[in-house]
């Protein structure tokens, strides 16, 4: 199971919902960032492929 | 003059008119071992404990535990506070805690990935391809023929191996000499290289004959190796793993504890102390940030430990986290992986 995270904007002190550029694995609370040659993330991408769908992020 | 050079006498000269042996031959190249930690001088995660995961997981640096069944074994540096061989200090040591008879699709074993870069000068995948020699220090309860294997990263290139040991409960070296893949696809990039599996219980699926290239996917081990994960209170420890180019075992590779500690931290990497940032109320936000010791392999994955804050900007250089009312910290043991 994962999660997805906010982002922070740097230039108007927002916080962008859903847009952050890692996820989260709930079993240990990792933050996953989105490179590919991360093996964390493949294995995030292998679970969305077989049609699962990350949580919204905290508000 | 002619001086000759042998991976066992050493080297002789006319000169000097005897030989000097090979345990003092220094090399002259840099990463002769492919293997890092080799030796299992480096334990960032554990600090020595034993580990007893659900299926997968790091146990002494860039050594990775697989169980396809729960619960069978043990595993972690120094297991069971025996002597090491001669020249190293540390072993990693696997103890199984039950009796299990493995079934066809079963797995047991201890791995290494070896990055891509480190072995691109091998042409593995080409006529080319470069002869590779194999040597560790082995201890186990048991005796007879045990197995392992080399993996390309889809798996479907794999060289199941086999050794024999002799005398239970004395360390033995062993010496595997393995004719380097002319087929198959062998990644020279940050992916994983080549995998070196010891099997410590392997079912039918993933075994195969030792010795011969196959195309079978997954293969972990040799038809009819012994399975430590069979006899109860059986032992396995392992040092000094070596793999190097050519047809001859040579003197284990001692790099310096630094040289080692970085190595590993390309992989993996965890925060001894702990890293304050400023907290600047008017600007309405402020970061902390963690410059690794050790540029990774990837954007690693991070896990917060005593952390304020909200992680952002993670890379192959640093992480940071921010807060916005508060003083941002990442806590002393968040760690930041990027393991093959």
């Amino acid at each position: 199971m994962y999660k997805k995270t906010n982002r922070f904007d740097h230039d108007t002190n927002a916080i962008i919902a859903n847009e952050g550029s890692y996820i989260i694995r709930i079993m240990d609370n990792a933050f996953i960032p989105f490179d590919p040659a991360n093996t964390d993330y493949q294995a995030y991408l292998e679970w969305v492929a077989e049609g699962n769908t990350p949580e919204a992020a905290d508000e | 003059m002619t001086v000759s050079i042998n991976g066992t006498t050493g080297i002789t000269t006319p000169t000097y008119g005897g030989s000097v042996s090979a345990e003092y031959i220094i090399p002259v190249t840099g990463f002769k071992n492919r293997i890092i930690n080799g030796a299992m001088v480096i334990d960032q995660r554990n600090a020595g404990a034993l580990i007893n995961p659900a299926i997968a997981n790091y146990t002494v640096d860039r050594w990775q535990y697989y169980q396809s069944q729960t619960s069978k074994g043990s595993i972690g540096q120094n297991a069971g506070a025996i002597t090491p061989p001669t020249g190293f200090t540390n072993y990693l040591g696997f103890t199984s805690s039950s009796a299990y008879s493995i079934t066809a699709t079963d797995q047991f074993f201890i791995r290494q990935k070896i990055e891509g870069f480190n072995i691109s000068d091998l042409g593995w995948g080409t006529v080319n391809a470069k002869t590779v020699t194999l040597s560790f220090w082995v201890y186990s309860s048991l005796t007879g023929t045990f197995g392992g294997a080399l993996q390309n990263s889809a798996s479907n290139r794999n060289y199941p191996f086999t050794y024999t040991i002799s005398s239970a409960n004395t360390w033995e070296q062993k010496t595997v000499t393995i004719a380097g893949d002319t087929t198959g696809t062998w990644l020279t990039t940050n992916g994983n290289g080549i995998s070196l599996v010891f099997s410590l219980g392997t079912g039918s699926t993933y075994s195969a004959t030792a010795g011969a290239w196959s195309s079978s996917a997954f293969l972990t081990s040799a038809t009819g190796a012994t399975s430590v994960v069979g006899t109860n209170g059986a032992t396995f420890y392992i040092t000094g793993v070596q793999l190097e180019v050519g047809d001859t075992a040579t003197s284990f590779d001692n790099r310096s504890i630094g040289q080692e500690l970085s190595l590993c931290q390309r992989y993996f990497e965890k925060l001894n102390g702990i890293v304050y940032g400023s907290y600047i109320g008017s600007f309405g936000a402020s970061y902390s940030t963690w410059f690794f010791s050790t540029e990774k392999r990837t954007a690693p994955t991070m896990n917060f430990v005593g952390t304020t804050g909200t992680a952002q900007n993670v890379s192959t250089q640093s992480a940071d986290v921010f807060a916005t009312s508060t003083y941002p910290r990442i806590g002393a043991g968040t760690t930041a992986s990027s393991e093959l």
